[in-house]
């Protein structure tokens, strides 16, 4: 064995693949993707369906939310132009639901940019600076573990009333923990690379770095959480309008709604179901999507990411 | 101890035509080219290259340990005359028997959970020796493999080892099945330099107490250069220039070898090499 | 270890203290006459006046608290408004509802969860899997109250296979337990999938793999109890925080636990039973939370062994490129 082996002389791609059309489809890869693609789809229909109805509410020929007739209680779906009946005071059931939505949809977003902005802030913050910044702000991501929370807010919405902004206020205190979990860590790691110590060796100050460089890097990853943020703000929302301490004005929400029927559940399904029914497809959507996002996102590791990463070919 | 290998001319290993194609998202790459080498007994043949040339995903090629949901492997890998490619189960009859795996970063390679003395006699104990001969026999290959006080590390856990006498305890699990054949995966390059060569004089010395074969990955030229009978030197999947150690480091045909050979600090002898 | 227990005591009783401290204040800051509530319809002032004398309601906030702190000392949490009882046994009196039903779910949970989440994660991305991945979410996104009334509905009025309400007899745990545990399954079984795979791919396994252990072992042994530490923990965790009364659950079936205690105790303004009630659940919430801490390094030799450890840093290894 002294002679040396010839480099194979074959020109890229002349040798043949043996990658067969069922290696392709049962390829792990391929499989996520197309799942991811399936959630984002279905994720993004089921939102849509709720979110689209809701937003033109306003629009659409319903009857108002609040126009009784006493007459015309608890008809079921279907009669009468009433696509999701009518409640127990001859409300339209539908147009209740989506005129409720709009209150609702909008308490969940606020929820979460406010939630965002505090849980970026001090999660970046602890991450970073470290020290007894970081100390200050685990034992609260601790402490709120502990803490009853749905009671707290249920004191707190009794305590300054049931308006949007309280109630808006109270989910951002209980959502921001998992925002600023999430960033303190993604912080941690960004810390640790060349160019934040090369940017404080340039003299920039430390808070400099932190917001023109570290959070602008940590940002996509940390907004990933949002739409799921967004499906357990709705959620929320609509657990503490069923105990009672939801927004009223001006128009009930869907936890309300739920808790009103609750009492005809045995002779009126409808006014219980439909409305649940428009939460769960909502949250679902959110949730698919959110999902879908995530697993798009996720990068290949380990050796699959060393080969990909592989120069191109020198001519 | 570590049984000689029974004396016959086959080959241990022989690889033709190997191909690995990685299916992704949104191709199919392939990692490895048709690359064909042999490996005899008490042989050590080394492929080197840089990182992402596709010489790991040779070495877990070999070993059938990409996952089967990513790779798509073609041409022949012939473990002692039987075909991996073709007998699908024969890998995993052949695994930590015939053939062991000494991985590329010792500190992940064993379950943090799991005691290292644990680990040790499982695979001691899927060799075949039952459980009661199982710690007598793990101190005897803690032994082998040059850890001092071998019965006191047995109840360690990973965590409390350092990076050099993790690499040697996983040796003695490599060691456990009496294989004929160690893929080493880049071994030396999680570690210390100091460390590094008091593996690579271990591997030798079992090498040469045993006859194992040995399938050295690694992109470090000296390391190739001490250790191999013959050297494959890998770019972009496909082998460049194969031949003998000396000849491939002391006098490569191919451009891609002297740059790679350029790149390197040269310590000691001062060789002129063209560019 | 010594001193990491008394540390670690005394964050607890630290935490109690302020979650305490803070609802005291919030009640006291709250709109709402707790006299009136309690005088009934149409009481005169001398009614409320007596009433708010009787309870000490009429002494500045400060007082109020230092009275408040001593009765925590002595065990004395006053006396329950709307249950002319000590308020402390009125809770006491509730809690083993909520610890039956959190203990009935968080079991429900376990047994469902851990074993859906190893049967994803091995059938990690096939169709199969895809469609237990949809249930799980639509679990984890249906508000429980919704389908306490759905299961209400359907299994206690429809087919009347359940008690609809209360705690009449054992068969009455049955619906709360799955109102709460098809959420909690479905946040555990994602989770225990993610770790499962996360330990299937990683390096230590590969190499276990190499040296012939079987997949039934790769898959119980190892990646198993690799992912053991973190599923317990979250399962500790998850059955804490349903010791503040798991609430919604507790008023759509009646429950008599804590947790309708307290949206009632809201209601009527009945601050001693509030209080009292934090004060227990939290308590019970912390100290579980404490165990589940303190059992941490019984599960993960990296913990225990943490003092004992030499682990040198990792070597700085030659960077990969380095020939280029």
């Amino acid at each position: 064995m002294t002679t040396t082996l010839s480099p194979e002389p074959t020109a890229t791609g002349a040798r043949p693949s043996a990658v067969t059309p069922a290696d392709l489809k049962r390829a792990g890869a391929r499989r996520r993707e197309r799942s991811a693609r399936v959630k984002l789809w279905v994720g993004g229909v089921c939102t849509l369906l709720v979110v689209a109805p809701v937003l033109l509410a306003g629009v659409l020929p319903l009857p108002g939310p609040d126009e009784q007739d006493l007459a015309q209680r608890r008809l079921p779906p279907f009669t009468d132009g009433h696509l999701f009946g009518t409640d127990q005071l001859g409300r339209d059931l539908l147009s209740r639901v989506l005129h409720g939505g709009q209150t609702s949809l909008m308490i969940g977003l606020l929820a979460v940019v406010v939630s965002g902005l505090i849980g970026i802030a001090l999660g970046a913050a602890a991450g970073f600076f470290g020290g007894w910044v970081d100390a200050v702000v685990s034992r609260l991501l601790e402490a709120q573990l502990s803490l009853p929370l749905l009671l707290m807010l249920l004191l707190v919405v009794a305590l300054f009333g049931p308006s949007i902004p309280v109630i808006t206020g109270v989910i951002a205190i209980a959502q921001w923990p998992e925002v600023a979990r999430l960033t303190r860590s993604l912080v941690l790691v960004e810390r640790g690379k060349p160019y934040v110590a090369a940017a404080t060796v340039l003299g920039l100050r430390r808070i400099t770095v932190l917001t023109r460089h570290v959070v602008p890097n940590v940002l996509s990853q940390a907004t990933l959480v949002v739409l799921l943020l967004l499906a357990q703000a709705v959620l929320l929302e609509s657990a503490l309008s069923y105990l009672g301490a939801g927004p009223e004005r001006p128009f009930a929400t869907w936890g309300r709604i739920i808790s009103d029927g609750q009492d005809y559940i045995t002779t009126s399904w409808w006014l219980v179901t439909l409305p649940g029914l428009f939460i769960v497809l909502l949250v679902v959507g959110v949730n698919l999507l959110g999902d879908g996002l995530r697993d798009r996102t996720r990068r290949p590791r380990g050796l699959l990411r060393r080969i990909l990463s592989r120069r191109p070919q020198e001519a | 101890m570590v049984f000689p290998i029974p004396h016959d001319t086959t080959p241990i290993l022989e690889v033709t035509d190997l191909q690995v194609e990685l299916v992704t998202a949104d191709r199919v790459v392939r990692a490895v080219d048709g690359v064909s080498f042999r490996i005899g007994r008490g042989e050590t043949v080394t492929i080197i290259g840089e990182s992402g040339s596709g010489k790991s995903t040779t070495a877990m090629g070999v070993l059938q340990l990409l996952p089967e949901d990513l790779a798509v492997l073609s041409g022949s890998v012939k473990v002692g005359g039987v075909d991996l490619l073709v007998d699908r189960d024969a890998a995993r009859r052949i695994r930590g028997r015939m053939v062991s795996l000494i991985p590329q970063d010792p500190m992940t390679a064993l379950s943090p959970v799991h005691s290292v003395g644990k680990q040790l006699t499982g695979a001691i104990r899927l060799a075949g020796h039952p459980r009661s001969a199982a710690r007598a026999r793990a101190v005897e290959l803690l032994e082998a493999v040059r850890i001092p006080r071998p019965a006191e590390q047995l109840d360690k856990y990973p965590h409390q080892l350092s990076g050099g006498m993790l690499q040697r305890v996983l040796i003695a699990i490599a060691l456990a099945g009496h294989p004929v054949l160690l893929v080493a995966d880049e071994p030396t390059s999680a570690l210390d330099v100091t460390v590094q060569a008091g593996i690579l004089d271990l591997m030798l010395e079992l090498q040469e107490r045993t006859g194992i074969g040995i399938l050295m990955i690694t992109h470090d030229l000296g390391v190739a250069r001490l250790v191999s009978d013959r050297i494959h030197v890998m770019k972009d999947g496909r082998f460049v220039e194969s031949g003998e150690a000396e000849q491939v480091v002391d006098a490569p045909h191919e451009e891609y070898t002297k740059r790679l050979l350029a790149a390197v600090p040269q310590l000691g002898t001062f060789e002129e090499v063209p560019a | 270890m010594a001193t990491y227990l008394a540390k670690r005591v005394g964050q607890s009783v630290l935490t109690l203290f302020l979650t305490i401290t803070t609802v005291f204040v919030l009640l006291r800051l709250a709109p709402g006459d707790p006299a009136a509530a309690y005088a009934g319809p149409n009481p005169t002032t001398e009614d409320l006046e007596r009433i708010r004398a009787q309870f000490g309601l009429d002494d500045s906030i400060l007082v109020q608290y230092g009275t408040f702190l001593k009765g925590l000392v002595t065990g004395d949490l006053g006396t329950s408004f709307s249950f002319q009882a000590p308020a402390l046994d009125v809770v006491l009196e509730r809690l083993p509802y909520t610890i039956t039903l959190a203990l009935s779910a968080i079991l429900v949970t376990a047994v469902v969860a851990i074993p859906l989440g190893v049967w994803m994660a091995r059938r990690a991305d096939t169709a199969k899997e895809f469609g237990a991945n949809l249930l799980t979410i639509t679990g984890q996104s249906m508000p429980d109250f919704w389908s306490g009334i759905m299961l209400l509905t359907v299994f206690a009025v429809v087919l009347p296979v359940f008690p609809a309400s209360g705690f009449t007899s054992w068969g009455g745990l049955v619906l709360p337990t799955i109102t709460i545990a098809i959420l909690q399954i479905a946040l555990i079984s994602r989770m225990v999938r993610r770790e499962m795979t996360t330990n299937m791919a990683a390096p230590y396994l590969t190499v276990a793999r190499s040296r012939g252990v079987a997949e039934r072992a790769l898959t119980w042994r190892y990646a198993m109890s690799n992912s053991a530490i973190p599923v317990l923990t979250a399962l500790g965790t998850r059955f804490a925080a349903m010791l503040n009364g798991v609430v919604v659950v507790e008023v759509v079936f009646a429950w008599p636990g804590v947790g309708s205690l307290v949206v009632r105790a809201l209601e009527t303004r009945d601050y001693p039973l509030i209080q009292a009630t934090v004060l227990v659940t939290a308590a019970l919430t912390v100290l579980v939370q404490l165990l589940v801490d303190l059992a941490y390094p019984l599960l993960d030799p990296r913990v225990r062994l943490a003092k004992t450890s030499k682990k040198t840093a990792p070597a700085v290894a030659a960077p990969e490129g380095a020939l280029a």
